[in-house]
């Protein structure tokens, strides 16, 4: 019995941590235009043109996000080159070792144009691309973790601060009550990112604002799979005065919307990645002001248009404001009235005349 | 938070009466403290009408499932499927609130889906004799699994749909009960000592709650009344402190600890439900993030029992939606602890447990110069307050834990001999 009380006691304490640890959900916080369709480009593809590999982060097809925008654009290069391909899902907490086998069992099965969706793989695709030199890889958001250059991977980045800065433009310009928010997935460095662009293109625009920041996680990527955690972030800021809020939180962003459309007319929600104005409910579109873009789709397809033209991409591109791999989206009309302001801040930041910050 | 009151002498009338002028002393020295620290640190949004209303939307879920784990562990079977039997119940919810257009359905269909899961565990762990926490881990693998196979199924093709998530589901009705509400929430701006903490509370409970969030606090009074003031009940606990004994005095054990794992299912389904219809408006996967393990640990801390239960899980509520709400207000908020330590060595010095009083007097002091030392807490401590303060508050306050002394324990029928 006394042992039984330890046990459980034990237990509790190991409940507890674990649930502190928790399950992570996709890493990126990143989208694409539309939902994925339910059928599968995959199944169908028998085309003579390159094959490509997709390998998809935690959370894989489906998640509205980051993974669903790379499936868009394989999906128009499968179609346009008249190719095949082979999709792989990570899963969540899997070793190393597994990211490695998906991508050689992709290069095994003859693809020559492997694509990995996510951060995550960069660690994998430097241990696998010296192997298998006639193949080519891409990692969207990827770098290189050594400094033993790779000549046959391409790592495809985001400028998600410069798209950021847009948004923080059109919230400051918009607010009436001199306050606006933020909230993020996880405290880490890409999501700081997005925090300090946005903070920067609101004093920009309005010195006199007041930034709320709050992140739902510090280092759990659980934060981009929590609505409610979203909600109750945004709800702070709401109470605190804000009347506009950008959420860089992957998933929980639909709790962001939640809260702006609790907190009345007049209260603005930011989409991230994806035009989240087009996914968004009924309810809640009348609150979502505009969407920071980041077109993973755009970088895929790109990535597979290179290597089916024979000249491969290598070492880093980079997707910012001047190629249009990071904007703002319009949909629903709410910032036409300050579009030309906001196109105004565009065009210094490609011309040089502002640097954007990418740590707050 | 002690029980001390099961050992006080004299008829149980005034036990009773006694445990009561204990907790309403107890709740109402708390919130002066709360009050106090509030004043103190200039901390407004510590009792703030808007983080009580966070804090009550975060505490049902979690109050869900500890119910459900007290229904479960009072007959004597270990359920830590909870947290699948939870996810279970978000795809319910949002499956039958989409189809049927009601919210209400949808909870019903939350508590049917989690009853489900508690069905499984049930058969495993009493018919088969099965081990309870290898039952319990196999319905938690398989309530995710089934839930991410669902959604890809049936949500894909629909409206606000996708393979992951299902937005814009219709919400239970809030209630606003108006001249009070207003009336307090005024009261709750002026900031003055007491009042505006009692009146902030009044101001959340009266404004736009959620008609779900009161069926869940009146399904814990319920379930307390149920399982301590009935037959029913007294059999029910009777499985889970000696199954034999009950058994030889013709109670069929089997059936009644189906039912408890069946309602144990049910209430943690429902908690679900509340994330996927209340907390945010939609289904997404694995939304649960561990809160069934947090209900399981909120009721093992509350000592087995409702009161000790709510306890755990307002205090992880509570302080899950500050630091989400305010970060500046978890500073404060180490000052609210080791007040709080500080009080309970000087009732135990009183009552000359000194070895205990000792125990709570370092943290109790390191707390304090921490606060005393700092402007601020580390962003990576925050994320960490709800869990290290339900750890120090419960595992402090609660010194002697009593679970059903069958719990966990196989029974197999006609083994009374």
């Amino acid at each position: 019995m006394r042992r039984l009380t330890k046990l459980s006691a034990v237990a509790a304490v190991a409940a507890l941590a674990l649930a502190g640890c928790g399950s992570s959900d996709s890493g990126g916080s990143d989208g694409g235009s539309k939902p994925a369709a339910s059928k599968d480009v995959c199944k169908d593809a028998k085309g003579s043109g390159p094959k490509i590999g997709l390998a998809y982060d935690v959370g894989g097809r489906g998640d509205q996000s980051f993974n669903d925008s790379a499936y868009v654009g394989l999906k128009k290069a499968v179609t346009e080159f008249d190719g095949s391909c082979v999709e792989g899902e990570a899963t969540d907490g899997e070793p190393e070792s597994a990211r490695e086998d998906r991508l050689r069992n992709m290069a095994d099965a003859g693809a020559n144009a492997i694509v990995g969706v996510g951060f995550a793989y960069s660690d994998s695709v430097n241990a696998v691309a010296p192997d298998y030199p006639d193949v080519n890889f891409a990692i969207v958001d990827g770098f290189d973790p050594d400094t033993k250059p790779n000549d046959n991977v391409a790592y495809l980045t985001f400028a998600a601060n410069e798209g950021s800065y847009l948004v923080g433009v059109a919230a400051a310009e918009k607010s009436k009550s001199g306050t606006i928010g933020f909230v993020g997935g996880v405290h880490n460095d890409l999501i700081k990112g997005f925090e300090a662009g946005y903070v920067a293109g609101a004093k920009a625009a309005k010195p006199s604002i007041k930034v709320e920041v709050s992140y739902i996680q510090e280092s759990d990527l659980k934060g981009f799979g929590d609505p409610a955690g979203g909600k109750a972030a945004a709800t702070g800021e709401f109470d605190k005065g804000a009347d506009v809020v950008y959420h860089a939180s992957g998933a929980s962003g639909s709790g962001v919307f939640d809260a702006a459309v609790e907190a009345g007319d007049g209260k603005w929600a930011i989409g991230v990645d994806s035009d989240q104005y087009l996914t968004a409910t009924a309810a809640q579109k009348p609150h979502i002001l505009t969407s920071a873009l980041k077109r993973v789709d755009v970088a895929t397809y790109d990535f597979i248009k290179t290597v089916n033209a024979g000249k491969p991409a290598t070492s880093y591109t980079t997707y910012d404001l001047k190629n249009d791999g990071v904007g703002y989206s319009t949909a629903g009309g709410f910032i036409d009235d300050i579009k030309s302001d906001i196109d105004g801040y565009k065009a210094k930041i490609v011309s040089g005349d502002i640097k954007v910050p990418t740590k707050p | 938070m002690t029980t001390t009151t099961i050992n006080a002498p004299g008829p149980v009338s005034r036990v009773r009466n006694a445990a009561r002028a204990n907790w309403l002393f107890i709740s109402l020295g708390a919130i002066a403290l709360v009050s106090l620290v509030r004043i103190v640190t200039d901390t407004n949004d510590l009792t703030s009408p808007g983080t009580i209303r966070a804090a009550i939307i975060a505490t049902c879920p979690i109050l869900m499932a500890g119910l459900g784990g007290l229904w479960a562990e009072r007959a004597g079977v270990v359920n830590i499927g909870l947290e699948g039997q939870m996810i279970l119940g978000t795809w319910g919810a949002a499956y039958f609130t989409y189809h049927s257009g009601s919210p209400w359905i949808g909870v019903l269909g939350a508590a049917l889906l989690g009853m489900v899961g508690g069905l499984l565990h049930a058969v495993a762990t009493v018919t088969f004799g099965v081990d309870h926490i290898v039952s319990g881990v196999a319905v938690n693998l398989i309530g995710a699994g089934v839930t991410t196979y669902l959604a890809e199924a049936t949500f894909t093709d629909l409206e606000g749909g996708g393979p992951r998530q299902l937005i814009g589901l219709k919400a239970p009705t809030d209630v606003t009960i108006p001249g009070v509400s207003d009336a307090a929430l005024n009261l709750a701006d002026k900031h003055w000592f007491f009042i505006s903490d009692v009146a902030s509370f009044v101001a959340a409970m009266t404004t736009r709650i959620s008609l779900l969030s009161l069926a869940i606090f009146a399904l814990v009074l319920l379930s307390g009344l149920l399982l301590w003031r009935t037959t029913f009940g007294l059999r029910l606990r009777s499985c889970g402190e000696n199954p034999q004994a009950a058994e030889t005095l013709g109670v069929n054990v089997y059936r009644y600890k189906y039912v408890a794992v069946l309602v144990s299912g049910a209430l943690a389904g429902i908690g679900g439900g509340f994330l996927a219809l209340v907390a945010s408006s939609g289904f997404s996967t694995n939304q649960t993030n561990g809160r069934g393990y947090i209900g399981l640990a909120a009721m093992i801390f509350g000592n087995w029992r409702p009161g000790g239960l709510l306890a755990g899980a307002l205090t992880f509520g509570y302080t899950d939606s500050l630091r989400l709400r305010d970060t500046h207000a978890v500073h404060s908020l180490l000052l609210l602890v080791a007040v709080a330590l500080l009080v309970l060595v000087v009732v135990r010095l009183v009552r000359r447990q000194v070895a205990g009083a000792i125990a709570m007097a370092v943290p109790g002091v390191a707390l304090l110069v921490w606060f005393l030392a700092t402007d601020s807490v580390p962003r990576d401590f925050t994320s960490m307050t709800p869990y290290v303060t339900t750890l120090f508050v419960l595992a402090l306050g609660t010194q002697r834990l009593r679970m059903p002394a069958a719990d966990g324990k196989p029974y197999r029928k006609g083994s009374a001999g």
